[in-house]
């Protein structure tokens, strides 16, 4: 026991205090927000001047409806969305799309053509001469029955920048629909309301009754499972760099000589784990910190935000099941780390164990939508998926405590079931070194060590 | 018959591999206070034997009795061990890295440290103990792992290859440590398959080749028995005499000298009064104990 400790005490020590921890502490928070964030703000980047845009309004009526719709339009939404709460970070797609697409609003400078006197096919070329000398981006004709017809006609050189499309489809049906309004003799005031958006309060309905939820707490345990996702594969690769590192330089034999293969197993995988723990420790700390300045700072600028509320068994189950990810997953790389002569080919070998956890982490968006489905159920019970699924069926529609229960159950029970087997396997694998071992070498190790 | 008991005892030791046997029915004994070597060529089975014994791997069949019990894990704190296979934590402080060892071995606290200190200057290291451990040349190294295996006091020290790589001053500094550690009592294990060092420092020694063992014994004894008229000469002309091959086995040119090893019908004074009837020049004419190695090849070429 003691000798477990000294090698827990060594790989921690050992690791919290390298420079590698330190930079990964500081920058995974940071790689992730910038993984989440630019490739979002990037999609949305319209690089260069505002849309320049001609239009052909053969009603005569439309043109400044629609002018002051193109052009004042995006400004009244963001004032909209300013007295909600702070838009988080979008880490849902529905979102992340929402995002993108008001970042994407295109500016325009619009400019009416005069088409009195000239035939449609003249103006037309007269424009598209003007569209492929790079003096106007688009074009858009508005024929006389637009108002029954909704048909009008959009000519530009990029018609895939759908973006941009989409935004002067909507405004010019905004313009056609208020112009309708004011034929039929409403007043323009209320045409004006009739454009209000609706906001909604959401209530999460539980078994604890009615709760005020805005839906932050999913964002709040998404970034956790996000958190977990990283930390596992980031562990797991720690471990098996550890155990191969030891099979490399001969350290084995010696160690060997000193304690049981399975202490150095299980110290290895601990002392890694409370790593990782540390880490993630000092990550919450650190969102909280964050969460708790910022909000102070705009309650001291007179606006208020609620801080996402989690349930404190929130944070019993988020431990549980950061620890059930890490064992199944660590386990497995210190596996595939005694099979291996070299992290080349450990890399290669790993990759599968990869993907089995980025595909838990896909499930995320299907099970989130539909919580209580039979795929969220059994990718829920399927042990190297439930770490991250179970995590999000419990905060997005808490399942029934059986459930999970179960997926607990079924979860350590792998665990214990691969550090038996692997812990085999690493007997004998550490001390074989020169080739990479084959399966049936693997079988038989298992069933002889 | 011994008055003291044995420290180490196999008895019909088998150990197989899929599809070899490495370690085939060895028997052997290993007394208190004394060098035992075990010498062999590269792939003999020596590793095997000494994992064997320090707990590493299991034999297949056969017994191993340590220290007056049946081998168990706990009975590793009292065995230190010196790998072939060298390796350390490249990243490690020296100090830290021989405080870890140590703490594997039961033994923490001021006590560690202490005995840290002590070793590092014994052999030269003090300055070293805050670098990290791939700073050092691998002769440094070399004698950190050393320290490892004898840090904790063990009452058997295993020496898989110790003087591999060293230059020749701390080979004669590696040597005099060892005595050093037989002097206090301790048992040693020397395994090596240079034969040149086994017998300077051994007291017994056990010969293994392709698994088995060819002979075992006190080194002493081995070489006496095995004095079988062995010569070395120098000496000018006497043409063809030592190529009559009823009276030389076999020679060997070793240095200036000529080795001969007397046929077995012949002896020492033969040889000379032949040498001296035919008219030769002799300088030098000394009967000596045979080599390990000449030993080593006759009994494999016998078996």
């Amino acid at each position: 026991m003691k000798k477990l400790l000294a090698i827990i005490k060594r790989e921690y020590l050992q690791r919290v205090r390298s420079r590698m921890f330190a930079v990964a502490t500081i920058l995974g928070p940071l790689m992730m927000t910038v993984f989440t964030v630019v490739p979002a703000y990037i999609a949305g980047i319209k690089p260069g001047t505002p849309t320049r845009i001609a239009v052909v309004d053969e009603t005569g009526r439309l043109y400044d409806r629609f002018r002051d719709a193109l052009v004042r339009s995006h400004d009244a939404e963001n004032e909209e969305s300013s007295d909600q709460k702070l838009p988080p970070i979008p880490t849902n797609s529905n979102q992340r799309i929402k995002m993108t697409g008001r970042l994407s609003e295109a500016r325009f400078s619009v400019e009416e053509i005069d088409h009195e006197g000239k035939s449609l096919q003249e103006i037309k070329s007269n424009l598209n001469e003007r569209v492929r000398t790079g003096d106007l981006d688009v074009y858009v004709i508005i024929p006389k029955d637009v108002l029954v017809s909704a048909k009008s006609e959009y000519y530009g050189r990029n018609t895939g920048d759908i973006f941009t499309r989409e935004t002067v489809e909507t405004r010019l049906t905004n313009a056609v629909r208020e112009q309708r309004l004011v034929d039929e003799k409403v007043s323009p005031k209320v045409v004006s309301e009739l454009d209000r958006r609706v906001n909604l309060t959401s209530t999460r309905v539980s078994d604890r009754g009615e709760e005020e939820d805005s839906g932050g707490g999913f964002y709040v345990v998404f970034a956790f499972g996000f958190a977990i996702y990283v930390t596992t594969m980031l562990y797991g690769q720690m471990v098996m760099g550890a155990v191969i590192e030891e099979k490399e330089t001969r350290i084995a034999e010696l160690l060997f000589s000193s304690t049981r293969s399975f202490s150095l197993m299980m110290g290895k995988l601990i002392g890694v784990s409370l790593v990782a723990l540390t880490q993630v420790v000092i990550w919450m700390l650190a969102f909280v910190l964050i969460s708790l300045v910022g909000a102070g700072m705009l309650a001291a600028h007179g606006k208020s935000i609620t801080l996402p509320h989690i349930a404190p068994m929130m944070f019993v189950y988020l431990g549980l099941y950061f620890t059930l990810g890490y064992f199944i997953y660590a386990t497995i790389y210190a596996l595939v780390g005694s099979m291996v002569t070299s992290i080349q080919e450990g890399g290669q070998l790993a990759l599968p164990i990869a993907l089995l956890l980025v595909t838990g982490f896909c499930l995320t968006f299907p099970i989130a939508r539909s919580p209580n489905s039979s795929l969220a159920f059994w990718a829920s019970m399927f042990p190297f998926f439930a770490p991250i699924t179970m995590l999000v069926r419990i905060v997005t529609e808490t399942p029934p405590f059986w459930q999970i229960a179960l997926s607990l159950a079924i979860g350590f029970s792998t665990v214990i079931g691969l550090i038996w087997i692997t812990a085999r396997i690493y007997r004998v694998g550490m001390l074989m070194t020169g080739k990479r071992a084959s399966i049936p070498e693997v079988m038989r190790w298992i069933r002889q060590a | 018959m011994e008055l003291t008991k044995p420290t180490l005892i196999l008895e019909h030791v088998t150990k197989r591999f899929s599809n070899f046997t490495a370690v085939s029915d060895l028997s052997l004994q290993v007394r208190p206070g004394r060098v035992f070597g075990l010498i062999g060529p590269n792939g003999a089975g020596k590793t095997t034997t000494i994992r064997m014994i320090v707990n590493i791997t299991v034999p297949d069949s056969g017994r191993i009795e340590l220290f007056g019990q049946r081998l168990s894990i706990t009975l590793q704190d009292r065995i230190g061990y010196l790998p072939e296979e060298r390796g350390l934590y490249r990243t490690m402080r020296v100090g830290e890295q021989l405080r870890f060892f140590a703490e594997l071995k039961d033994l923490r606290g001021t006590q560690a440290d202490d005995l840290i200190d002590i070793w590092l200057k014994k052999l030269g290291l003090s300055d070293w103990k805050h670098k990290r451990t791939k700073e050092l040349s691998k002769g440094m190294q070399q004698k950190i792992q050393f320290i490892i295996a004898v840090i904790h006091d063990p009452d058997l020290i295993i020496l898989d290859e110790p003087f591999s790589g060293l230059d020749p001053v701390n080979v004669q500094l590696m040597k005099e440590t060892i005595l050093e550690e037989k002097a206090k009592g301790k048992t040693i294990i020397l395994s090596t398959h240079q034969m040149e060092i086994a017998e300077k420092l051994c007291d017994d020694v056990c010969m293994i080749n392709h698994s088995r063992k060819v002979l075992d014994g006190r080194l002493r004894e081995i070489r006496r028995s095995f004095a079988r008229h062995a010569v070395a000469l120098q000496f000018e002309g006497g043409d063809g005499i030592i190529n009559d091959p009823d009276l030389v086995a076999n020679v060997r040119e070793s240095g200036d000298d000529t080795e001969v090893l007397l046929a077995p019908q012949a002896n020492a004074q033969l040889l000379l009064r032949r040498l001296v009837e035919s008219g030769a020049t002799i300088n030098k004419f000394e009967l000596v104990e045979p080599s390990l190695h000449d030993i080593f090849i006759e009994k494999v070429r016998e078996v």
